[in-house]
């Protein structure tokens, strides 16, 4: 009972924080001034009428609160407004390039998952060890290199050099691979993917491995030892289940530094997803599409941090009975 | 040298030395003892003698850096110290094994009561689940703790201190073992409790005929329990005797000393004796462990070759060995 | 010790002691043990020099794109650019080298308004506590579940709109100083959460219960026996801080949103990936550098960290 009451107020903080985050982007970017004023003011040809017209269909006359509340209301209907500069459906624009962002995304945190914990398992396991040392290293580096610079090595290698791996869209303007959408798209995905498992890799392999050693100090491991039980099932089923709950919290994180350095991601590959969408728009002023994007980037990491405690409470007894 | 029976357990020479960065500790420098069948051995001494870290040696559970680094443990024939890992995880918990000081760190917090004993059984035993949590139950109902049943669906946060405690005794019968390795069982307990835990593994030895390891560093809890008492301080062994000559006539200065300093309920500490006798100094610091007896800078009956000489364990009557120059001891390099 | 027992034996067998060193001292003893923070240190102190005494020793002006009008724009590194010439005849090395004070003031100064944000609302919420530390530590959550990066962006784009035509946009630098703001304002709730759960744990200590009943007073305590203990972890995250700062910075230069007038190493990026095919080291260089002064201050972080926590590293 103590965790639903835990779980109903998160989710309300969730909700009052979005709403938080919306006030303010609106605010400011009323502070500009029309947009529409602003991209139009200098062309010939165009008339305050036409200003006027625009304006209103676009849903940025009106006073500020009555704006607000409108875009609101629609927002909760999934609807969120029409783009200024490519004049399609905002919710459109944003689930085509949503999928290009998680196509990429999506595999990249999987992966880096799965190969973190292995290593980060062999190296408290090894620790001290030649093992341990090499991995803690390459995760020491990993983590500190930027992920641009990553972007830049694999395409300077793997795109100029040894010319095997496209450096940019995510599908080939002409000749698909193998004449397959799909072989071509993954063979696109391939480098941007490697620049997103770098750093994720590196930074939960050191946490990982740290958790891991601090786990495998604790009595109830010695305990497991003690009463014979065989290493696979000590440092699996014992060790790394107590020592993954930290972890989840970090994937929220994780999950949510992904998102919000796509932009980055999406600049270095050219991969036409929600970075990209995102910078095009603050730079022509699509305030539709600003808003917009804003929002769902927003409810996203609020849900993502919500699943995270969630499975909180689902994986520690402790919290789930308190 | 115990008695007639061949011992059940047999530490001889046994070394464990800490590599830390700052040098090699040598927490344990040389330690024998035994423990026949059915019988009980206390082993005492202060914190830093190295009495917990022999236990857990002797299933090979001293955690790195620490490295055993000299000895034999015979066990039931073997050596286990010689022993593959598969050999020596067949032996833990089933032939020998171990209950803990801190009962609310040594059972995991995620796993339930019932998940964590059946695991062990349907380890060593290959019974099918249902067959495993009867016998948990039982053992549960063995140790003393009421509606096992209901228990084994329980995690360990949801029980008492004294309750885990049992809990942690019942996942040590599980598979009838030999020998029972306690390490300091009561410590962490309340006073109450602790009287109660200690009639239960009374009672549970003279049940099972189980022989007992006890490390602790409370004499009442020897003086209560053990059959045979061995001292240790600093990494080495002091005198081996059995109870009613350690508490009775003990011959090694420490023994003396540590009995000495002992409050006693039957002693009146006002008037003349206003003091506490203690005894004085401090423990040697074991990364530059000095080359002769442990005790001689604190020994009052020290000799100067005492700082010298590192005495070896002599028998002094049958059943009773001594490791001190004064009472007689060869030295070390001695033949 | 024991004088009256066997003096002989004491002065032979024990070390001379030393009388113990204060907190700080055996602290800097730890980490001077620790290799990774060694070479952080060194990094660090590697690229503070370069920020203070580069600009004097760099072999050009880094404005100086004389090298366009020879037709040496894009060249490679040779004897006379030892890093190369970018796109527009620049050398890379005199860029790289005045990139450094621009990082420094960004990590600097982000990290300086980010603490004193941190200390005093982590603080205020750990001493106080009640609503207030609720609804501060709300805030606090506010700020570390907005995405960050996304925000500045769109901050630092319409902030720059706004101040056209106003007095403001005279301001040099003002572009890279309002993205030092914004990453210390997002930097702060970190802070403020640690500061917080050390202002909770000590003020329940007994230490703290012991000087207050010997009579300390309030300020006193808060002076000589909180903050002092509250001091490592911020020093961690600070230096942690700081390297996030730079990389931050320069992501944001990276998309085109930085200050054009700065020279900094995102700025560089940014100018030179197009010719990324042709002129790779007019990008390589710059990205090493935020390698290596992110680098030094995680490494620097993590050796701090040991050296004022020694666990027992088994």
């Amino acid at each position: 009972m103590g965790a639903l009451r835990f779980i109903l107020r998160r989710l309300a903080f969730s909700v009052a924080l979005i709403l938080g985050v919306s006030f303010i982007l609106f605010a400011l970017i009323n502070a500009i001034g029309n947009p529409i004023q602003i991209l139009l003011a200098e062309t010939p040809g165009v008339s305050e009428d036409m200003i006027a017209a625009l304006s209103k269909f676009y849903g940025v006359d009106g006073n500020f609160i009555d704006r607000y509340l409108s875009w609101l209301w629609a927002v909760v209907r999934f609807d969120f407004g029409t783009s200024i500069v490519y004049n399609q459906p905002v919710g459109d624009l944003l689930w085509v390039y949503g999928l290009e962002t998680f196509k990429i995304q999506l595999p990249a945190i999987l992966l880096s998952t799965l190969v973190a914990t292995a290593a980060g398992v062999i190296a408290a396991m090894r620790q001290h060890g030649w093992a341990d040392f090499s991995i803690v290293s390459s995760a020491m580096l990993g983590h500190s290199l930027p992920g641009f610079l990553v972007g830049i090595l694999l395409i300077l290698i793997f795109s100029y050099w040894l010319g095997i791996l496209p450096s940019y869209g995510a599908y080939s303007t002409r000749n698909l691979l193998m004449g397959s959408v799909v072989v071509d798209g993954l063979w696109h995905m391939v480098l941007p993917v490697a620049m997103l498992t770098v750093f994720n890799t590196a930074t939960l392999t050191l946490l990982m491995r740290s958790s891991l050693v601090d786990v495998l100090r604790q009595d109830y491991i010695t305990a497991a030892w003690a009463s014979g039980l065989p290493a696979r099932r000590v440092v699996l089923h014992h060790a790394l289940r107590n020592a993954f709950i930290p972890q989840l919290t970090y994937l929220g994180t994780l999950f949510g530094l992904m998102l919000g350095t796509a932009p980055v991601t999406e600049t270095v590959f050219t991969w036409p997803g929600l970075g990209a969408l995102y910078i095009a728009a603050i730079q022509q002023l699509d305030y539709p599409v600003i808003m917009g994007e804003t929002m769902i980037i927003t409810v996203m990491l609020v849900l993502a941090t919500l699943l995270t405690d969630i499975a909180y409470v689902a994986i520690d007894p402790r919290i789930r009975l308190a | 040298m115990a008695g007639q029976l061949a011992p059940l357990l047999a530490v001889e020479g046994l070394k464990v030395h800490f590599h830390t960065r700052d040098g090699v500790v040598r927490a344990v420098d040389g330690v024998d003892f035994q423990v026949a069948p059915g019988q009980t051995l206390g082993i005492v001494g202060e914190s830093g003698s190295g009495k917990t870290v022999s236990s857990l040696a002797l299933l090979r559970l001293a955690p790195p850096p620490a490295r055993i680094v000299a000895g034999r443990v015979l066990f039931e024939g073997e050596d286990l110290l010689r022993q593959s890992d598969k050999r020596l995880a067949q032996i833990r918990g089933r032939r020998m094994a171990m209950i803990f000081q801190n009962p609310a760190t040594s059972l995991n917090p995620i796993l339930s009561i019932g998940q964590q004993l059946t695991e062990i059984l349907r380890w060593h035993t290959g019974v099918s689940r249902q067959a495993a949590l009867d016998r948990a139950a039982e053992l549960l109902a063995l140790v003393g703790i009421s509606d096992p049943a209901a228990r084994l669906r329980q995690y360990p946060h949801e029980l008492s201190g004294g309750m885990k405690q049992r809990v942690g005794i019942a996942r040590a019968l599980l598979c009838e073992p030999a020998l029972l390795l306690a390490d300091e069982p009561t410590t962490a307990l309340d006073v109450t409790i602790q009287a109660q835990i200690l009639d239960l593994l009374a009672e549970l030895r003279q049940r099972l005929a189980m022989s007992m390891v006890l490390v602790t560093h409370d004499m009442g809890v020897v003086a209560r329990m053990a059959d045979r008492i061995t001292v240790m301080y600093a990494g080495r062994v002091c005198e081996t005797a059995d109870a009613a000559t350690i508490f009775n006539a003990p011959q090694h200065p420490y023994t003396r000393a540590l009995l000495q300093s002992m409050p006693r309920i039957d002693h009146s500490y006002s008037g003349a004796r206003r003091v506490l006798p203690s005894i004085a100094g401090r423990p040697p610091d074991l990364l530059h462990a000095p080359p002769g007896c442990r005790f001689h800078d604190r020994c009052p009956e020290a000799a100067p070759e005492c700082r010298r000489v590192m005495p070896r364990e002599h028998l002094l009557a049958p059943g009773h060995s001594v490791s001190c120059l004064r009472r007689g001891s060869p030295g070390e390099d001695a033949p | 010790m024991d004088a009256d027992l066997v003096p002989a034996a004491s002065a032979e067998t024990t070390p001379p002691r030393r009388p113990p060193s204060g907190a700080w001292r055996q602290s800097w003893h730890r980490f001077r043990r620790n290799r990774a923070g060694m070479i952080g240190l060194f990094l660090v102190v590697l690229v503070v020099l370069t920020a203070i005494i580069g600009p004097f020793a760099a072999p050009y002006d880094p404005n100086d794109n004389s090298a366009m009008l020879r037709g040496a724009a894009n060249a490679a590194p040779s004897a006379r650019n030892w890093l190369g010439t970018d796109r527009n005849g620049y050398d890379v090395l005199s860029r790289a080298i005045y990139g450094a004070p621009t990082a420094l003031a960004v990590g600097l100064g982000a990290m300086l308004i980010a603490s004193l944000i941190g200390v005093l609302v982590g603080g205020v919420a750990g001493y106080i506590g009640g609503f207030t530390d609720e609804a501060l530590m709300r805030g606090a959550e506010f700020f570390m579940i907005v995405p960050v990066f996304v925000v500045i962006l769109a901050v630092v784009r319409l902030f720059g709109i706004i101040v056209v035509g106003t007095a403001l946009e005279r301001i040099p630098n003002l572009n890279l100083m309002t993205i030092i703001l914004l990453l210390g304002l997002f930097s702060w709730p970190q802070i403020a959460r640690m500061t917080r759960a050390e202002f909770l744990r000590l003020r329940h200590a007994e230490f703290v219960e012991a000087a207050r009943c010997i009579g300390t007073t309030r300020r006193e305590i808060l002076f000589r026996h909180i903050l002092p203990n509250a001091l490592p972890p911020l020093i961690v995250l600070v230096a942690l801080g700081i390297g996030g700062a730079i990389l931050a910075e320069a992501m944001v230069s990276f998309l085109g949103f930085g200050d054009p007038k700065s020279i900094s190493w995102g700025q560089m990026l940014f100018f030179n990936y197009q010719a990324l095919k042709v002129a790779p080291w007019a990008c390589l260089v710059p990205g090493a550098a935020i390698f290596i002064t992110v680098l030094g201050f995680n490494l620097l972080a993590d050796g701090l960290t040991d050296a004022f926590n020694p666990r027992l590293r088994a």
